[in-house]
């Protein structure tokens, strides 16, 4: 599981790119700039966030993942050097049924925006239903949303939303879907 | 006082121009209005669309249509034009042998040559094999770099890949020693196995060096001069992309050839030639110019060019009823382009840039039943219909109400389908000659250059390309213009607009969806309007002017639709400043713009007779 969902790999890529995984010492915060994904931990989105950070590695744009708790909001994440190496799976699998009022995709989303210095923040909540919100987009507006079957080409969006590059696919029209169910 | 309306029945728009005329010619404009024009111009089906018109243009003066003493028409002789456009060149790949498109997101850096090996043959392939592994979007992109990585642990030198799926910087990045990876590659079955091939992906912001080389790949692959020859159009597709894959197949031919597009004759009244068309749109107005005036066109038979003008007869002759052979083309306008077309033969949809002529054909035809059109006129409206004079003099007296005029002036009417010119020497009025041309190409050779070079397919995007700026949307709440400025807004973009070029219309945002940046359609908007109005506009003043030499015109007023338009009248400005005349958009009756001239100039025409007749009574 490790290294799937790092975007460690990133820069490596396409080549030129210098490879940017400098030894943080423990305790200084880091403010790389990446995507944040805010996910509810179900074993069930492991599928999800591994396509979600394959688009994105795909488009070379770093990215970290992270926990969500029951209000929605990030755990507290202080984690230093291990941060987005092994959230969202494995753990918390009792809280898939009852997340509480706020906690669809779209706020987590706008809660990852929030939390991330590139201003691109993607949301999945427990049943897999995928969100990508910008930080100055109002909340209740996300730039794209989709299900987990649209992971892929969501992770590949929400790189593209910090790149400045057109949308791939068409996504689903925005009123169609708006809170998780 | 006496309430006259001047009608305009122009191709695609018909004018109106309301005005009180005294006895001694004196004349009151009162208000003027514009509509669509109904049917083909100077034909009977044109009835409604004046009918509304002169309502719309009594309303906006306030006046009760039963006053209205006499509707002047002008003399409307059709003038059309038809438009085609032929490739001279083609690219053709039998036996696919390449892969020439330019994935967003290749994988990997460098030059990679081996022999094409399916995915699932890499277990088979002996130690130091030198192979480009070829993987359909069915494996996952873990399972492609593992796969790879136990290949060259085992000592198989895996060059390069080639993929199906979106997931080239993926594999390469899961690999232990990164090799070139090209993916996005739709039609991956069709790579032939078993067979040398070469992949290269360029770093960032940089394109190939040698696959686009034709020596580079003669080197890769080892051909001899004629090989290398056959191989060349394939290093000429493959140019300015960033990745690039070339399979060498035994029977692979590649061949740009050029198609027999035929002999374009020209008639004129002294003197006939003939030019092939690939000569290129230079050599074909050359040729014309040494046969004008032009009396009639024809192409050879069962050619490109043949087919071409047959199509321009044929709609000609269907629009003014006319037999086929009577239709008699008057000018031509050869304009160069390029047509983005399918490779026939690639494997990821690339397209060639193919040259192109696009002719443009002008037909005048015999005049138009115009009697009977003022007699419908009269029934519908209840008034005096008169027919006016000749449209180009009526147009030179609307243009010359524009403030700051005088004799000698010529007029430059840029419209949809032709372009005109007139010229009225000093004392006009008293009987001073007027000439005048009908020019082939004008607005809508623009709209389908637009449209073939940026191989849009749709000519309502290409014509709004035409008509308003270009910006591109930078983020959800601003766009910068072309020009460089910045545009904010209140409420977020949409998300199929981001980061994407789009047409600021009256309508709003229209996204263009291709991969065309802003400068790329700017630039293509710009040499279409070059190509056909800056040209015409030459030629047009050209024979007009007095002696052919353009000094000789004092003022050039630019009337007509394109005069409406953003840029084409400070590209004509441009371009005849040099003959140091004075030139510039028309302003009819200091109010207009350069719309309803030959309706105001009816009126005027109108009323310096009504003037005239009565000194001659009087006297």
């Amino acid at each position: 599981m490790a290294g799937v969902i790092r975007s460690d790999g990133v820069g490596v890529g396409s080549g030129g790119v210098v490879r940017t995984r400098p030894e943080v010492p423990e305790g200084v915060v880091r403010i790389r700039p990446e995507v944040v994904v805010l996910c509810r931990p179900d074993p069930r989105n492991r599928r999800c966030l591994r396509e979600l950070g394959a688009g994105m590695e795909e488009e070379g744009v770093p990215f970290r993942v992270e926990d969500a708790t029951e209000d929605g909001t990030e755990l507290e994440v202080g984690d230093g050097a291990d941060d987005g190496t092994d959230h969202g799976v494995g753990h918390g699998a009792d809280d898939g049924a009852g997340h509480g009022t706020g906690g669809g995709a779209v706020e987590l989303a706008f809660a990852a925006a929030q939390a991330s210095h590139l201003d691109v923040g993607v949301g999945v909540d427990a049943t897999g239903n995928v969100c990508v919100h910008h930080a100055k987009l109002p909340p209740d507006a996300p730039a794209l949303s989709g299900t987990a079957s649209d992971a892929r080409v969501m992770g590949h969006n929400a790189a593209r939303l910090v790149v400045g590059v057109p949308f791939k696919g068409t996504p689903a029209p925005l009123d169609e879907w708006k809170e998780g169910p | 006082m006496s309430l006259v309306v001047g009608v305009d029945i122009g191709n695609s728009t018909t004018e109106a121009c309301a005005a009180d005329v005294g006895a001694d010619g004196e004349v009151t404009y009162l208000s003027a209005a514009l509509g669509r024009t109904t049917g083909v111009k100077g034909t009977t089906a044109n009835v409604p669309g004046v009918v509304e018109v002169v309502a719309r243009a009594l309303a906006a003066a306030g006046r009760d249509p039963a006053d209205v003493q006499a509707v002047l028409v002008n003399e409307a002789t059709p003038v059309i034009s038809g438009l085609a456009m032929e490739t001279i060149t083609e690219t053709v790949i039998t036996e696919s042998t390449m892969i020439g498109h330019n994935p967003d997101t290749p994988g990997g850096v460098g030059l990679g040559v081996g022999t094409t090996v399916a995915f699932a043959g890499l277990p088979d392939c002996a130690p130091g094999d030198a192979v480009i592994c070829v993987a359909d979007a069915d494996v996952d992109f873990e399972d492609v770099a593992a796969g790879i990585n136990a290949a060259i642990a085992r000592g198989v030198r895996v060059t390069g890949a080639v993929v199906q799926a979106d997931d080239a910087t993926l594999i390469a990045n899961r690999l232990r020693e990164p090799v070139p990876v090209v993916d996005e590659v739709t039609l991956v079955h069709r790579v032939p196995l078993g067979m040398p091939a070469a992949v290269e992906v360029a770093e960032p912001g940089r394109t190939i060096r040698t696959l686009s080389n034709s020596y580079g790949i003669a080197t890769v692959f080892g051909l001899d001069p004629e090989q290398t020859r056959m191989i060349a159009p394939v290093a000429r597709a493959l140019v300015g992309n960033r990745s690039a894959v070339v399979v060498r197949t035994p029977s692979g031919d590649v061949t740009g050839r050029r198609i027999p597009a035929g002999a374009l004759t020209l008639i004129g009244e002294r003197a006939k030639r003939s030019v092939e068309m690939d000569a290129g749109a230079l050599e074909i107005m050359e040729t014309w110019r040494r046969v004008r005036p032009l009396v009639d066109a024809d192409g050879e038979p069962g050619t490109h060019v043949g087919g071409m003008l047959a199509r321009v007869r044929g709609t000609m002759a269907e629009l003014t009823a006319m037999p086929r052979d009577a239709v008699r083309i008057q000018d031509v306008l050869a304009v160069d382009t390029f047509v983005p077309q399918r490779v026939t033969g690639g494997l990821a949809g690339e397209f060639a840039l193919e040259n192109a002529v696009a002719l443009a054909a002008m037909v005048r035809t015999s005049k138009g039943p115009m009697e009977l059109l003022a007699a419908r006129l009269r029934e519908a409206l209840g008034t005096d219909v008169l027919i006016g004079g000749v449209e180009a003099d009526m147009a030179l007296l609307g243009a010359l109400t524009t403030p700051g005029t005088a004799r000698p002036m010529a007029i430059l009417d840029l419209g949809g389908g032709s372009t005109d010119a007139a010229v009225a020497d000093a004392g006009v009025a008293e009987g001073a000659q007027v000439r005048s041309v009908h020019l082939a190409g004008a607005g809508d050779l623009v709209t389908s250059l637009i449209d073939s070079e940026l191989g849009l397919d749709s000519t309502d995007l290409a014509e709004e390309i035409k008509k308003f700026p270009l910006a591109k949307v930078e983020s959800f709440f601003h766009i910068r213009m072309e020009d460089g400025t910045v545009r904010f807004f209140d409420e977020a973009l949409p998300a199929e607009a981001f980061a994407r070029v789009v047409v600021l219309t009256d309508a709003g945002m229209r996204p263009i969806r291709t991969g065309h940046g802003v400068e790329r359609i700017r630039q293509v908007r710009r040499s279409a309007k070059q190509r056909v109005f800056v040209t015409n506009a030459l030629r047009a003043l050209e024979q007009v002017a007095p002696g052919g030499n353009i000094r000789q015109l004092g003022f050039v007023v630019v009337l007509g639709g394109a005069a409406l338009d953003f840029e084409i009248p400070d590209m004509i400005a441009e371009a005849v400043s040099e003959f140091g005349i004075v030139s510039g958009t028309g302003n009819v009756r200091g109010c207009e713009g350069p719309r309803n001239a030959v309706a105001t100039g009816l009126v005027a025409g109108h009323a310096s007779a009504r003037a005239a007749h009565a000194e001659v009574r009087c006297g």
